[in-house]
């Protein structure tokens, strides 16, 4: 799966930031490019990758001096080089201009790890980005119950009796 | 499924969901006719759906409160989860629900005219053992009060002596004993689906979602106290609260099953669950953390614990130390 589309995703639980352009620096794809909607003029001074060595720590380096160039000339497509990556972006809330920091590790082209610090100062800006700055962000395949070798399932609490035929009753009223 | 360890299993429907309890060996039937007689008791109570609760009466006129030993804590957690989401999580939302459909007759058919919900401080007020309210209120306890029970029913197996168990209320379980139980995390879209499997040993776990207990339109049991309206940014929680202590005898001594410290502070620092019981109430714990994160990230909580959300764009966040995998 591109990291675009995961980035996507990561970011679209941050209540609309657009802040994907200034990582698209890190990344060594022309794929990636048609993310750079943003402050492409701040990579060189924002973006800094790796922020912390991995276990691949070579790799990292090699990335890191690679950040910055979109041409896409020195690296196989679809390839992006394990490692922790860091950028800042910048958006406007209606509280006015506020900044972020992202950290995103990855491994074999999958990002393992999204971190979000925010350098907010209005409110909501700091709820909702201090709410997410510690866990983890991604998207998820639903695997086939049947299939997994587990005890319980646990979702929403089951009802009995009652409520459901009372929501079968509704249903049946409303298609009458 | 696996059959690894055997074991009986005690099976009973209770406040409007299924019930599961899983032990070594068959409880005896002084345990079973307590386990019911707790159940009922707390269900007199707490009920918004029987005329004879304590709930109902208070929702019929206003007054002084006493409420049993085990009041305390429940309201500690709920005020601390008011404060916590600046609002959004609140036990005055029973009028609300009901409004919209969600009532004893599961009408399921909401009221044209919608009534708003209550601010606590201008409704209620609860001193750690009265509730005083200055108009009838609907209390509706359902962000935690059945992980709370859960509680309250592993604490009579560990009275019991029965030290490996599994309670199960149906998205409100706890585990104790040495053999994990492997939790599937069931997709709010597809409950043929898992989206992880969770690694439970000596924790509470509780799931919430807004695809059962749902009726129509954008209707669901889980209220935004200060929109009156059901939420939509998140659809799917999961929290897990650890045991203090792991198993032993002493995870859950302390028990409120009789008596309770009658100091609970009515009002405590914004956002800092209450500790005095975290180790032996977990479920209740993780119960009330699941229904905090309908509206605000695990980072607004002062709590330890595990946690997995999915949101409407069907992405998820979940904490750096999961017990258990996600399928990404």
């Amino acid at each position: 799966m591109p990291i675009s589309l995961r980035t996507r995703y990561t970011f679209g639980a941050l209540a609309g930031l657009s802040l994907i352009g200034s990582l698209a620096g890190c990344a060594a794809d022309d794929s990636t490019a048609s993310t750079d909607t943003g402050s492409g003029a701040d990579d060189s001074s924002s973006s800094s990758a790796p922020a912390e060595s991995s276990t691949g720590s070579d790799t990292s380096t090699d990335a890191g001096t690679d950040s910055g160039s979109d041409d896409g000339t020195d690296t196989e497509a679809g390839s992006y080089a394990d490692g922790t990556y860091s950028a800042e972006g910048e958006y406007t809330s209606p509280g006015g201009s506020e900044s972020i920091s992202v950290e995103l590790t990855l491994e074999g082209d999958t990002v393992t790890a999204v971190t979000v610090t925010p350098n907010a100062t209005s409110g909501n800006s700091v709820r909702y980005q201090s709410d997410f700055a510690e866990g983890i962000a991604d998207v998820v395949v639903g695997e086939n119950i049947d299939d997994l070798d587990v005890d319980r399932v646990a979702g929403s609490s089951l009802t009995s009796g009652g409520f459901n035929e009372a929501v079968e009753t509704i249903k049946a009223e409303a298609a009458a | 499924m696996r059959t690894s360890t055997p074991h009986a299993q005690h099976r009973f429907d209770a406040i409007g969901a299924p019930w599961r309890i899983d032990t070594p060996e068959p409880l005896p039937p002084e345990v079973v006719a307590a386990i019911a007689e707790r159940i009922e008791s707390f269900d007199r109570t707490y009920s918004r759906f029987r005329t004879d609760s304590l709930v109902s009466r208070i929702n019929r006129e206003p007054g002084v409160w006493e409420f049993p030993p085990d009041a305390p804590p429940l309201f500690a957690l709920y005020r601390s989860l008011y404060e916590a989401t600046g609002g959004a999580v609140s036990p005055l939302v029973g009028a609300r629900l009901e409004n919209l459909g969600y009532d004893r007759s599961y009408s399921l058919t909401p009221n044209p005219e919608s009534v708003r919900v209550p601010s606590w401080d201008n409704a209620v007020a609860w001193d750690g053992e009265r509730l005083t309210t200055v108009r009838p209120v609907l209390l509706d306890v359902g962000a935690a009060g059945k992980g709370y029970l859960v509680d309250l029913v592993a604490a009579i197996l560990t009275e019991a002596g029965v030290d490996e168990y599994v309670v199960d209320a149906s998205g409100d379980l706890v585990h104790r004993g040495s053999s994990p139980l492997r939790v599937a995390l069931e997709h709010p879209r597809d409950p043929t689906k898992a989206i992880g499997v969770y690694t439970l040993s000596n924790a509470a776990l509780c799931a919430s979602a807004s695809n059962r207990r749902a009726w129509g339109s954008g209707l669901h049991h889980v209220l935004d106290a200060l929109t009156g309206e059901p939420t939509t940014r998140v659809i799917a929680t999961w929290a897990v609260v650890p045991a203090a202590g792991g198993p032993g005898p002493a995870a859950s001594a302390t028990l409120p099953t009789t008596t309770l410290p009658t100091t609970t502070q009515p009002t405590m620092h914004a956002g800092t669950l209450p500790t005095q019981h975290r180790s032996a109430l977990h479920t209740m714990h993780a119960d009330g953390l699941a229904t905090g994160l309908f509206f605000r990230g695990a980072a607004a909580f002062d709590f330890d614990f595990q946690y997995v959300r999915m949101l409407a764009d069907g992405s998820v966040e979940y904490s750096r130390d999961i017990q258990g995998e996600m399928f990404t």
